[in-house]
C-alpha cells in the first residue's frame, strides 16, 4: 500500500504551491487558483485521512464533498467580483484594488 | 437746631452716602432728553448742588460736635456682617470732625473748577462724587472692615478720574497710583482680617483696649510668637498708610498722580487723600500698636525728616509748576509724619509704663507730644486748604496757558494782577508764613518733636527743609510772576485767552483764602476740637 | 468790654491802623490814589498817636518809679495747647516805650515821604499796600509779650521786604534781591524758630516777663546742658545762640549780610524804612529785649562770658569794622548806606555782647532816626538827580551823552547849592553817624558804647571780648567818619562832574511853582523833622558827670538810662564817667572827618578822576581796593559754595537721581520682576501645563497613524498575515501540546 505520508506530503506540497499562488501571482484569477489548489490539498488530506484512519464512517467523504461544493460556489462568486472588478477598473491585478486601506 | 425727619440720630449715615445718592442721580441724568451742552450744564449744577448739601450737612456736624465733651460723638452702630464681627460703626471724635469739614469744604471748589471739563461731564461728576462718598466712609467709620471697604472706594473714582482727563502721561501715572496704593491695601487687608478674627470683632473702639493687650495663648498665637504676630501686622498697617500719606521712600506715586490728574482731581488728592494715610496713623496704628510704634517711631521720624528735606529740594529742582507743588505736598506731609512719630514715641512709652523715662520727664514728654499730635492734626488741615489753593491756581493758568513748564512763563504779575496776588498769598500760606494757616501747625509740629529727645537733632535738620521751602516757593513765584512778560505772552493775553483770574475761579479759591488767614490768626476756631480729643488720648 | 480810660487797652490798638488799612488798600482802594494815600497816612498817624499817648503814659510812670514802674500787660488765649493756652497780648515797658517813640515816627514820616516819592509811579498803590502791612507788622513786633507774637510780626516784615525790595519786578535784579533776602533771612529764621521752640519746650511760656523775672528758671536753664551738642553748651547757651543767629540774618550781620546792600534795588522809602528803621532794627530790638535769657549764666560786666554773649560781641565787632571797610570803597549813594547800617548794627550786637545793654538799646534808637533821615536824603539826591538828567537830555537836544547812573556818587558833585534842604538834612544825619562830638545823637550813643567797652576792656577790666570790641569799634568809627564825609564831599562838595548834577534839583527860575521842584513838600518835610530829632535825640543819653552838658541835660542822671534799665529785673549798673574814652571818642569822629574833608573835600574830585583811596591802597596791592569794592567776593563764594550746590542738588541728584532713578527704578525693577513673573507662570501654563493636555491625545494619535499602516487595503498582504498568524498559533499550541504531552 502507498503508506499515509506519500499523501500527506502530496497534499502538504499542493497547499504550499497553492499559498504561494495566494501570495506571490498578481492576477486575481490566478490566486483565486491558489485559492482552489490550497481547497484541493485540503481535500486530499481529508480522504487520506478517511481512508487510513476511518474508513468505516462516511464522515470525510461527506466534508470533502462540502469542501467541493464550497469551493465552487466560492470560485463562482470570487469570478464575478473579479469580473465586476475588471469591468469598474480594467485591472485584474490584485494590488489595484486597494481602496479599502486606511 | 436739629434736622427734620429724624436724621439727626442717621447724620453720618447720610454725610457718607448722600454723595454717592448723587452720583447715581448725575448717571441718571444722563438719560434725560437735552441737548449735549444743556447735559453739561445741568450735570455741573447738580453736582455743585449736592456738594454744597454736603457742606452744609458738615458744617452742621462740625457745628454740633461738642467740643468740650471730645470723645465720639454721632455714634451710629447697626449689625451688618455678624459672621466677621463686623458692624456699621460710625461716630466721630475731634480728628475725623475737623477731616469731615475739611473734605466737605474742598468738594464744592473743586467741582466749581471742573466746570472747566468738557468731555463727559455726567461721568465724572459722577465719579467725583463718588469718590467722596469714599472719603467721608474713611473718616466716620468705626469699624475696620468699614474703614478698608471705603478705603478701597476711594481708589477706584481717582484712577478714572486720572485715567481719562488727565494730562499727557496719564495712563502711567493712574496705573502707578493705583496698583501702589492697591499693594499696600493688600498687606492692611490682611492684618485687617488677623486682628478682626481674633478679637471676635471688627470695632475699633473695643480694638483699641482688646489687641494691644492681646497675648495669644501665653505668648504664642498661630504657631509663632506674639509679638511676631503683631509687628507683622503692624508693618502692613504701616506700609499701607506709609504709601498714602506718603513717606518717603513710599512716596513716587505722588508727583507723577498729582501732576496728571485733572485740577480737581489733584485738589482733592492733595487736600484729602493723603490724610486718610495720616488719619490711619492716628487712628489705628498708633491706638492698636503702640509698643510698635514706639519701637519703629525713630525709623518713622527719620523718613518724615527726609521727606521734608528730600520733598523740598526735589520740588526746588522741578520745572513743571505742578510737580513742584506735587513735591511741595511731600514736604509738608513730611510735619504730619514727624508729629506722629513723636506721639507714637511718648504714647508708646507711656502705654508701656514709662518707657525709662522718669515721671517728670514722662509728663513733659506727653504735652509735647500733645503738641506734635496737635500739630500734625492742624497741618493736615492747613496743608489741605494751602494745597488745594495752590493747585487750584496751578489748574487756572494751565487752563489758559496749555504749559505747565516754568521755564516759558514770566512776567505775569504784569498781565495778570489780582491771579498774581492770590498766587502769592496763597503761597505764603503753602510757606508757612507766620499770620496763615500753615505756621501754626508748623510751628506745633516742631514744638512738640524738638522737645521729645530723641528727635532733637532730626527737628533741627528738618529745618534745612523748612529753608528749601521758602527756596521752591520763592522759585515759583519768581518764575511766574516775576520779570518782564514776553511779546508772546503780551499778544496771547490780548487776543488768545485773557491770563487773569476769572470770577468763577475766584470765587473757588476765595474760601481758602479766607480760612488759612483765619486759622492763621485765631486757631481756636478750630484748635480746641482736635486738642480735646488729642489730649484725652494722652489721657490728660 | 474795653474800657477807654484803662490804658492797659491802647497798646493792643497800635498795630492795628495799618493792618486795616493794608487789607482796605489790597482789597478795596488799590484804583484810588487819594484813598490808597489817605487810609496809609491816617492809620500811620493814627499809630503814631496811640504811641505817643502810651509813651507819655510810660514816662509818667517812670517818674513816680525810679525802676521804670511796673509795665502795662494785657493777654488773650489763642491757641489750646494740651490742658493749658498759650496766650498772646501786649506788653510796654521802658524798652517797648522807647522804641514807640522812634518806630511810629520814623515810619510816619517815611510815609509821608513816600507820598511824594512813589507820585508817579504806576504801582504805587500796591506799594501804600505793603508799606502799611509791614507797618503793622513792625508795631505787633514791638509791643507784642511774647515770642511767638514777636516771630509773627519778624516774619511777616520778612515777607513785606520780599515784597517790596521787589517791587519793581518787571527787572530782573529786583526781584533777584527781593528772593535773596528772604532766602537769607530764612537761613536764620528757621534756626531761630528751635530756639524758640526750645525755650517754649523748657519754659512753657514764651512770655517775656515770665520767663525774664525768673531767675531761678533763668539759672536751671543755664546749668541744664542742651538736648543737642548738650556736652558742648547749656540749654540757655543753645537757645541764645540760636536766637542770637535769627539777628545775624535780620539785621545782615556777617556772615548773612550779603542781602542788605542788594536790597537797595528797592525803592528808596523801602530802604529807608525796613532797612534802617525797622525790619533790621527789629533784629536788635529782639536781642536787646531777649538778653536777660542772653546772659543767663554770664555776667559781662564782672567778666563771665557765655557763648551767646561772646557770638554777639566777636561777630557784631567784626561786622562792623568789616562792612566799614567795605564802604569805603563804594560808590553807589545808596549802597554805602547800606553797609554804614550793617556795620552801625554790628555796633550795637557788639555792645550787647559785652554787657552794654542801655547803650545797644540808646544806639538803635538814633540809628533808627538818623538812618531814615539818611536814606530818604539821598533819596531825594536821586530823585534831583533824576530830573538833572531828564533836563540835561531836554537841554542838549539830540546830543548823546553817555547814560550815567544816577545813583553814582561819581556822577553828582556841587549838589549843595541845588538842593539846599536836602544838602542840610543830609549833612545833619551825616554827622550823626559819623559821631560829630556833642551835637549829634550819634555821638552819644556812640560814645556810650565806647565808654563802656573801654571801661570793661582796654579802660581798666581787660575783659578779652571788650578789649576787641573796643578796638574794632574805634577803628569802624573812624571809619565811619570817613566815608561818611567821603560821601557828603562827593555828593554835595565841590563842582558838578556830570550835565545831570549840573542841573541837578532844577528850578526854572521863571516858574518858582513847587512842581517845578525836583523834591516835592512831601519829601522835604519829613526830612526837616528828622534832621532836628537826628541833632537833640542825643540829649536824653548824657551822662550826669559830663562837664557841663551833664548838669544841663541829666541832672537826675542819665534819664535814657534810668528809664530803660527798669526793664530787666536789676537795674544795669552804670558806667563811672571817664575822660579817655570821650577824647577817643572824639579823636575817632573828628579824625575820620577831618581825613574825608581832607582826601575829597579840599581838592574836589573832577570828573573821571580816580579815587585818592583807590590811589592809595593801589600803592600796597591792586587787589586790595577790588576786594573791598568787590564786598570780598562773599557772593560769588555762597554762589559757588552753597546756591549752585544746592540747585544741582535739588534739580540733578533728589529729583532726577534719587527719585526717578533710585526711588522709581525700585518700583519699575519690581512691575518688570512681577511682569518677568507673570510671563514665566503663562510659558508654564502653555508649555508644561497644556503640553501634557496637548500631548497625550497627539500621541495617541501619532501611535494611530503609525499603526494603521497595517491596513494597506492590499488582500494578499491580509493574507499573509493571517497565515503567519496561523501559523504563529498553531506552532504554540503545537509546542504546549509537546509540552503537556
Amino acid at each position: 500500500m502507498v503508506p499515509l505520508w506519500m499523501y500527506l506530503v502530496v497534499a502538504a506540497a499542493l497547499f504550499c504551491l497553492g499559498v504561494f499562488t495566494v501570495l506571490a501571482r498578481r492576477n486575481a484569477v490566478a490566486i483565486l487558483m491558489g485559492v482552489e489548489l490550497m481547497l484541493n490539498a485540503v481535500n486530499i488530506n481529508l480522504v487520506a485521512f478517511w481512508r487510513f484512519v476511518t474508513p468505516a464512517t462516511m464522515m470525510g467523504q461527506a466534508f470533502v464533498v462540502f469542501v467541493f461544493v464550497v469551493a465552487a460556489a466560492e470560485a463562482a462568486v470570487g469570478l464575478a467580483l473579479i469580473i465586476a472588478i475588471y469591468r469598474r477598473r480594467q485591472s485584474v491585478v490584485a494590488d489595484d484594488a486597494n481602496l479599502l486601506k486606511w | 437746631m436739629t434736622l427734620p425727619f429724624n436724621l439727626d440720630t442717621s447724620l453720618l449715615t447720610l454725610i457718607i452716602f448722600l454723595p454717592a445718592a448723587g452720583s447715581v442721580l448725575l448717571l441718571l441724568m444722563m438719560t434725560l432728553p437735552m441737548s449735549a451742552e444743556g447735559h453739561k450744564v445741568a450735570a455741573r449744577w447738580a453736582a455743585l448742588g449736592v456738594s454744597l448739601l454736603e457742606l452744609l450737612l458738615a458744617v452742621y456736624l462740625f457745628a454740633n460736635y461738642d467740643q468740650a465733651a471730645g470723645g465720639f460723638q454721632f455714634e451710629e452702630s447697626a449689625p451688618w456682617f455678624a459672621l466677621l464681627g463686623s458692624s456699621w460703626h460710625l461716630g466721630v471724635d475731634g480728628l475725623s470732625v475737623m477731616l469731615i469739614l475739611l473734605t466737605g469744604i474742598l468738594a464744592p471748589l473743586a467741582i466749581l473748577i471742573s466746570f472747566e471739563i468738557e468731555d463727559r461731564v455726567n461721568l465724572y461728576m459722577a465719579l467725583f462724587l463718588f469718590l467722596e462718598t469714599g472719603l467721608m466712609g474713611v473718616f466716620a467709620s468705626l469699624d475696620l472692615l468699614i474703614f478698608f471697604v471705603f478705603w478701597e472706594i476711594g481708589l477706584v473714582p481717582m484712577y478714572f478720574l486720572i485715567n481719562i482727563w488727565g494730562s499727557q502721561n496719564r495712563v502711567y501715572a493712574s496705573v502707578k497710583f493705583f496698583l501702589y496704593t492697591m499693594a499696600g491695601s493688600l498687606g492692611l487687608l490682611l492684618s485687617i482680617q488677623l486682628i478682626g478674627l481674633t478679637a471676635g470683632t471688627m470695632d475699633i473702639t473695643q480694638l483699641m483696649t482688646f489687641w494691644p493687650a492681646f497675648q495669644g495663648d501665653g505668648g504664642t498665637f498661630l504657631g509663632i510668637g506674639v509679638e511676631t504676630v503683631k509687628n507683622l501686622a503692624f508693618l502692613a498697617f504701616f506700609l499701607a498708610f506709609a504709601i498714602k500719606v506718603p513717606i518717603w521712600p513710599f512716596h513716587t506715586w505722588l508727583p507723577d498722580a498729582h501732576t496728571e490728574a485733572p485740577t480737581a482731581g489733584s485738589m482733592i488728592l492733595a487736600g484729602v487723600l493723603l490724610k486718610l494715610g495720616a488719619y490711619g496713623f492716628l487712628r489705628l496704628v498708633i491706638p492698636l500698636f503702640p509698643v510698635q510704634a514706639a519701637t519703629f517711631s525713630g525709623v518713622i521720624a527719620f523718613l518724615g525728616m527726609a521727606g521734608i528735606i528730600l520733598g523740598a529740594l526735589a520740588a526746588y529742582g522741578q520745572n513743571d509748576f505742578k510737580r513742584l507743588v506735587a513735591y511741595s505736598s511731600v514736604n509738608h506731609m513730611g510735619f504730619v509724619v514727624l508729629g506722629v512719630a513723636a506721639a507714637a514715641y511718648v504714647y508708646g512709652a507711656a502705654y508701656t509704663g514709662g518707657g525709662g523715662m522718669s515721671p517728670e520727664e514722662l509728663e513733659s514728654a506727653r504735652q509735647s507730644a500733645v503738641l506734635a499730635m496737635n500739630g500734625a492734626a492742624m497741618q493736615m488741615f492747613a496743608h489741605g486748604l494751602s494745597s488745594a489753593g495752590m493747585f487750584l491756581l496751578v489748574g487756572a493758568l494751565y487752563h489758559k496757558i496749555h504749559t505747565r513748564d516754568l521755564r516759558q512763563m514770566g512776567g505775569f504779575w504784569v498781565l495778570a494782577p489780582v491771579y498774581g496776588g492770590i498766587l502769592i498769598f496763597t503761597s505764603m500760606g503753602s510757606l508757612g508764613l507766620p499770620g496763615l494757616a500753615g505756621f501754626v501747625s508748623e510751628f506745633l509740629v516742631v514744638r512738640g518733636a524738638f522737645a521729645v529727645p530723641a528727635f532733637s537733632l532730626m527737628t533741627l535738620l528738618s529745618m534745612i527743609g523748612l529753608l528749601f521751602t521758602g527756596a521752591y516757593i520763592l522759585k515759583a513765584i519768581q518764575k511766574v510772576l516775576h520779570g518782564k512778560p514776553s511779546q508772546e505772552w503780551v499778544d496771547y493775553n490780548r487776543q488768545h485767552h485773557r491770563l487773569e483770574i476769572t470770577w468763577r475761579e475766584g470765587i473757588a479759591i476765595a474760601p481758602l483764602l479766607a480760612l488759612m488767614l483765619l486759622t492763621g490768626l485765631l486757631p481756636n476756631w478750630i484748635l480746641p476740637m482736635i486738642n480735646t480729643t488729642v489730649t484725652r488720648l494722652f489721657g490728660g | 468790654m474795653i474800657d477807654w480810660t484803662n490804658a492797659n487797652f491802647l497798646p493792643w490798638l497800635i498795630p492795628v491802623p495799618p493792618l486795616i488799612a493794608s487789607a482796605l488798600i489790597f482789597l478795596l482802594f488799590n484804583r484810588s490814589w487819594f484813598l490808597t494815600t489817605l487810609t496809609a497816612l491816617a492809620a500811620t498817624i493814627l499809630s503814631w498817636g496811640m504811641s505817643l499817648a502810651v509813651l507819655l503814659r510810660a514816662l509818667g510812670l517812670a517818674f513816680g518809679d525810679p525802676l521804670g514802674g511796673s509795665a502795662f500787660s494785657s493777654q488773650i488765649a489763642w491757641m489750646d495747647t494740651g490742658t493749658t493756652q498759650f496766650n498772646i497780648g501786649v506788653l510796654v515797658d521802658p524798652l517797648t516805650a522807647v522804641m514807640l517813640f522812634m518806630v511810629p515816627l520814623a515810619i510816619s514820616m517815611i510815609m509821608i515821604y513816600s507820598v511824594g516819592y512813589m507820585a508817579n509811579d504806576p504801582r504805587r498803590e500796591r506799594f501804600f499796600g505793603y508799606m502799611a502791612l509791614f507797618a503793622g507788622a513792625m508795631l505787633t513786633l514791638v509791643v507784642a509779650d511774647n515770642l511767638l507774637l514777636l516771630f509773627i510780626g519778624w516774619e511777616v516784615m520778612g515777607f513785606c521786604s520780599y515784597s517790596l525790595i521787589g517791587f519793581w519786578f518787571e527787572k530782573e535784579s529786583a526781584h533777584k534781591a527781593g528772593v535773596k533776602a528772604f532766602m537769607t533771612t530764612r537761613v536764620a529764621d528757621v534756626i531761630m524758630l528751635i530756639g524758640i521752640v526750645y525755650l517754649f519746650a523748657q519754659a512753657g511760656t514764651l512770655n517775656f516777663r515770665d520767663i525774664f523775672f525768673n531767675h531761678e528758671f533763668l539759672a536751671e536753664l543755664a546749668s541744664t546742658p542742651a538736648l543737642i551738642f548738650g556736652g558742648a553748651i547749656s540749654a540757655a547757651g543753645l537757645i541764645g545762640v540760636f536766637l542770637v543767629i535769627g539777628t545775624v540774618g535780620k539785621s545782615a550781620q556777617f556772615p548773612l549780610h550779603v542781602w542788605l546792600p542788594d536790597a537797595m534795588e528797592g525803592p528808596t522809602p523801602v530802604s529807608a524804612m525796613i532797612h534802617a528803621a525797622a525790619m533790621v532794627s527789629a533784629g536788635i530790638y529782639m536781642i536787646i529785649r531777649m538778653y536777660p535769657l542772653l546772659a543767663a549764666g554770664a555776667d559781662p560786666h564782672h567778666g563771665i562770658y557765655n557763648a551767646p554773649l561772646m557770638l554777639m560781641a566777636y561777630v557784631g565787632a567784626f561786622t562792623a569794622l568789616f562792612a566799614a571797610i567795605i564802604a569805603v570803597a563804594q560808590n553807589d549813594i545808596k549802597r554805602i548806606l547800606a553797609y554804614s547800617t550793617i556795620s552801625q548794627l554790628g555796633f550795637m550786637m557788639a555792645a550787647l555782647g559785652i554787657g552794654a545793654y542801655v547803650a545797644a538799646a540808646f544806639h538803635l534808637i538814633t540809628h533808627g532816626i538818623f538812618k531814615a533821615l539818611l536814606f530818604m536824603s539821598s533819596g531825594a539826591v536821586i530823585h534831583a538827580m533824576e530830573h538833572g538828567e531828564h533836563h540835561a537830555h531836554a537841554e542838549h537836544h539830540g546830543e548823546h551823552a553817555a547814560p550815567i547812573d544816577v545813583q553814582d556818587i561819581r556822577s553828582m558833585g556841587g549838589l549843595r547849592q541845588r538842593i539846599p534842604v536836602t544838602w542840610w538834612a543830609f549833612l545833619a544825619g551825616g554827622m550823626a553817624l559819623a559821631g560829630f562830638p556833642l551835637i549829634t545823637a550819634g555821638f552819644w550813643s556812640k560814645d556810650e558804647i565806647l565808654a563802656e567797652a573801654w571801661h570793661l576792656g582796654v579802660g581798666g577790666e581787660w575783659f578779652g571780648p571788650a578789649v576787641f570790641v573796643f578796638i574794632l569799634l574805634a577803628v569802624a568809627a573812624f571809619l565811619t567818619a570817613f566815608y561818611t564825609t567821603r560821601q557828603l564831599a562827593m555828593v554835595f562838595g565841590g563842582q558838578p562832574r556830570t550835565a545831570a548834577a549840573e542841573h541837578a534839583g532844577f528850578v526854572d527860575p521863571e516858574h518858582p511853582t513847587p512842581a517845578a521842584q525836583a523834591i516835592s513838600g512831601f519829601m522835604q518835610g519829613p526830612l526837616l523833622v528828622l534832621a532836628v530829632f537826628a541833632v537833640i535825640a542825643g540829649f536824653v543819653g548824657v551822662h550826669p558827670d559830663f562837664p557841663l552838658l551833664g548838669a544841663i541835660f541829666s541832672p537826675y542822671g542819665n534819664p535814657f538810662h534810668n528809664f530803660v534799665t527798669g526793664t530787666l529785673a536789676e537795674e544795669m549798673p552804670k558806667v563811672a564817667f571817664n575822660w579817655l574814652p570821650v577824647l577817643i571818642s572824639f579823636l575817632v569822629a573828628l579824625g575820620g572827618i577831618w581825613a574825608g574833608w581832607m582826601v575829597y573835600w579840599r581838592r574836589p574830585l573832577a570828573a573821571g578822576q580816580e579815587d585818592p583811596t583807590k590811589v592809595a591802597l593801589d600803592r600796597v596791592s591792586p587787589a586790595l581796593y577790588t576786594a573791598m569794592q568787590r564786598k570780598f567776593y562773599l557772593d560769588e563764594l555762597y554762589n559757588a559754595a552753597f546756591v549752585r550746590p544746592a540747585q544741582w542738588i535739588s534739580d540733578v541728584l533728589v529729583a532726577q537721581i534719587v527719585d526717578r532713578g533710585i526711588i522709581d527704578g525700585v518700583l519699575h525693577f519690581i512691575a518688570r520682576a512681577a511682569t518677568v513673573i507673570g510671563e514665566t507662570f503663562k510659558r508654564f501654563n502653555r508649555v508644561v501645563i497644556d503640553g501634557v493636555g496637548d500631548g497625550i491625545p497627539s500621541g495617541i494619535a501619532r501611535f494611530g497613524g503609525w499603526f494603521r499602516q497595517l491596513q494597506s487595503g492590499q488582500v494578499q498582504q491580509y493574507l499573509l498575515m493571517a497565515l503567519l498568524s496561523a501559523l504563529v498559533i498553531g506552532m504554540v499550541v503545537f509546542v504546549r501540546l509537546i509540552g503537556r504531552g
